[in-house]
């Protein structure tokens, strides 16, 4: 009995917090001792009065310490440039973000500016939670919109029914572009040609033949010490190969069909008859990470917050285009999004969108957060220039750019609310990974189950 | 009795009990009751904490009747229940063996508790790099010694239970330990005494005297068990990620989490911890009836 008075108990505490918070947020004492004197004249932001009313903004988000330490930077100049403005920032573990964030909105105390990202976009903005931005968006000279990547901007709009068409209601914290990177040394030692920066160029038929070079087994215990690839994306060998997880206009779970699970056999056979790559538990745990760092992997996949640990690596590596299918010469991968939206129900909407604006399109902060290797910027004339021209890994960095420009797609659950469906198909997997059903067999038997919750969580 | 007839001694002293007795009653009332009732209420709705609850109806109790991930997740649940004899028969035989003099018997039976007193999450992280299949503790050691190359503990469905099972007793048994050595000290020497006059050997003192007189502590050891078995949550939120492969890992109380905490079914999520609760019910009580039938009293 004591778990349900556990839930309920914490249903209880928000509804009392609900109750309690209909005073917070306000300005108050506490918040304006600590405002800088608001009668620096160099308030160019304030754009009409000089002299406004002190403000706490609240802003919450999640990562790691590094991430942290740029936004508590960026967040200090973003004071000094609005004076009257202070914020309270607050972040999270990333795993608890989530229902943290919901918790936080059932009992009203909204934080005014905060992170969404792909389902949960959806269904917040659904609920009426987030703010309209488009009127205020449209308004600002301080910033150009259309030097934003329209890709990253998208994922923030919302129609009223779907993602991805109609106002914004949020702004880009970043794109993240899932790049293929490679171990150059092992390439060179084994005398295999690399990967090409070109999408299309190099096929899975390629990367077979080189991953089976790069497979090594020293002691000839049947575990390779040095292993081809790893952490193969299933995404993107479905997308390259022509597959869809799901069709949403139809709202058609499409893994059933053969580019979905020939794709999905060729990721499994990559260890279970090849042989060139951990299997994916092992994967699971990290430990392909683990591996590529250590030098025993010759293939991976990486984010640009990877930057900062593989800039210490003691060997040469470089990003290269996806493999591409061999059916279609396609290739394909994920591009990640997290953005900031602000509440709709803060009290200071004009200041908590200043923030979310400037904490994604301030120059000076897109140009501290991508020399720490934490991400692409989002601005495009300089992400084409100076990030470019960066003196450090990877060397072929326009591999990011055309990921966000070309073929990055976004997550597949990012266009819908309720992600059971994905779930079932994930914790099924298995099957397949391990071998003990073909990929055809399994997406036949998955498919209806797919289909039905997604029909029941998202139509 | 009325207030009337108590003296104004008696009734400050009332007064007294009652301003002590408040706070509990009071954080019960507001923690216990009231978030229980709601439980009840929002069970009955269709809600994602977002938006307001929509009323319902039965619908949320008609599905999970319907819902083989509740039947599956019941199922792992009642599977790990399997760790209860082994780990009774185990801290029994520990707790013979603990109930001895000797120099350091107080640093030994510590030691046997410490997993008692270690924290869930840790531990469970711990085990995680235990069993990993390729870097972990166990499979090297089974590599060294014995030349077997270990399973995917923590990877394949069919090694999951039984993974999860071992971690149970490793940190379970200290704690019954305790309670059978307790038990075992209470029993009169006399008892064996008598028995060994009558030409009673170890195993007949072992059955016919101190398994007998324990059986309160069995019966306390099963009724707990049973029940945090039906809890079990931490430990599969670590080790078996989204309900470990095939969902073989999960049990009902994370089925109700994912339900309430990442898909945001909220009502549903409530629906089926009330069943679980008056599952609990019911087999305590069970356990309760049958109890004056095995359970030795004095």
């Amino acid at each position: 009995m004591k778990s349900k008075s556990k839930f309920a108990g914490m249903i209880m505490l928000l509804l009392m917090f609900a109750l309690s918070a209909c005073s917070g947020g306000g300005p108050n004492g506490a918040a304006s001792s600590n405002n800088p004197d608001s009668s620096a004249p160099s308030n160019e932001a304030a754009a009409g009065t000089d002299k406004k009313e002190p403000v706490t903004i609240e802003f919450m988000g999640h990562g790691n310490p590094n991430e942290k330490k740029i936004f508590e930077k960026l967040i200090a100049s973003f004071e000094e440039k609005y004076p009257h403005v202070t914020v309270k920032y607050t972040s999270v573990p990333p795993g608890e973000y989530s229902q943290k964030m919901t918790t936080l909105i059932s009992s009203g105390k909204v934080p005014d500016v905060f992170y969404v990202g792909g389902p949960e976009f959806y269904r917040f903005a659904e609920a009426g939670t987030l703010l309209n931005i488009q009127s205020y968006l449209d308004q600002t000279t301080l910033f150009k919109p259309d030097n934003v990547w329209k890709q990253a901007m998208d994922r923030y709009r919302f129609d009223g029914s779907k993602v991805g068409a109609g106002d914004l209601y949020g702004l880009p914290k970043d794109v993240g572009p899932w790049a293929f990177v490679y171990n150059k040394d092992l390439f060179d030692q084994a005398g295999v040609a690399p990967p090409s920066a070109k999408a299309g160029e190099w096929t899975w038929d390629d990367m077979l033949e080189a991953a089976k070079k790069l497979t090594v087994d020293n002691n000839g215990d049947g575990k390779p010490e040095q292993y081809g690839v790893g952490a193969y994306s299933l995404e993107s060998a479905v997308w390259a190969n022509g597959g869809e997880y799901i069709d949403y206009d139809t709202g058609t779970v499409k893994v059933n069909e053969p580019a979905f699970y020939e794709a999905m056999q060729f990721v499994a056979d990559l260890n279970l008859k090849h042989k060139v790559s951990p299997n994916q538990e092992a994967e699971q745990a990290m430990n392909a990470y683990t591996r590529f760092i250590n030098g025993q992997l010759a293939m991976f996949a990486m984010g640009p917050w990877d930057q900062p640990a593989f800039w210490e690596l003691p060997f040469n590596w470089d990003i290269a285009a996806w493999p591409a299918s061999p059916n279609t010469g396609q290739t394909a991968t994920w591009l990640g999004s997290m953005g900031f939206a602000v509440s709709a129900k803060s009290k200071h909407p004009q200041e908590a969108f200043d923030l979310a604006a400037f904490l994604s399109l301030d120059e000076q902060g897109q140009r501290e957060n991508y020399q720490l290797g934490q991400a692409v910027p989002n601005l495009i004339d300089m992400a084409e220039g100076e990030f470019m021209e960066m003196d450090k890994g990877p060397q072929t960095r326009q591999v990011f750019l055309d990921i966000i420009q070309d073929y990055g797609r976004p997550d597949v659950i990012a266009f819908s609310k309720d992600t059971q469906w994905m779930d079932a198909f994930n914790q099924n997997a298995s099957k397949v990974w391990n071998g003990d059903m073909s990929a055809k067999d399994f997406t036949a038997e998955i498919q209806p189950k797919m289909q039905e919750l997604y029909d029941k969580g998202n139509k | 009795m009325g207030t009337k007839l108590l003296s104004g001694y008696r009734r400050k002293e009332l007064a007294w009990l009652y301003l002590f007795v408040a706070p509990p009653v009071l954080g019960f009332l507001l923690f216990g009751l009231v978030p229980i009732l709601f439980s009840i209420y929002i069970s009955f709705h269709k809600w994602d904490m977002l938006s307001d609850p929509q009323w319902m109806g039965l619908a949320n109790y008609k599905e999970l009747l319907a819902d083989e991930k509740v039947f599956k997740s019941l199922y792992n649940t009642v599977y790990l229940m399997i760790g209860i004899p082994i780990g009774m028969v185990l801290s029994l035989l520990l707790a013979i063996l603990m109930n001895r003099k000797f120099a350091g018997i107080s640093f030994m039976r510590t030691i046997y508790y410490l997993p008692v007193i270690s924290p869930i999450i840790a531990v469970s992280l711990l085990w995680q790099w235990i069993l990993n299949q390729d870097y972990g503790l166990l499979n090297n050691f089974l590599w060294e010694v014995f030349g077997i190359t270990g399973p995917n503990w923590l990877g394949k469905p069919e090694w999951v239970k039984p993974s999860l099972i071992l971690i149970g007793l490793w940190s379970g048994i200290g704690g019954n330990m305790v309670l059978y050595l307790a038990g075992l000290q209470s029993i009169s020497s006399t008892y064996y005494e008598a028995a060994e006059i009558d030409g009673a050997g170890a195993w007949h003192k072992l059955t016919r005297i101190t398994i007998p007189l324990l059986t309160p502590i069995h019966f306390f050891v099963i009724v707990m068990g049973i029940i945090g078995a039906f809890q079990s949550f931490s430990q599969i939120y670590v080790l078996a990620v989204d309900g470990g492969p095939e969902y073989s890992g999960a049990t009902v109380v994370y089925y109700i989490f994912q339900h309430a905490f990442e898909y945001f079914n909220m009502g549903y999520a409530s629906a089926v911890a009330w069943v679980l609760g008056i599952l609990i019910f019911i087999v305590t009580l069970i356990q309760f009836k049958l109890s004056n039938r095995w359970v030795y009293q004095d």
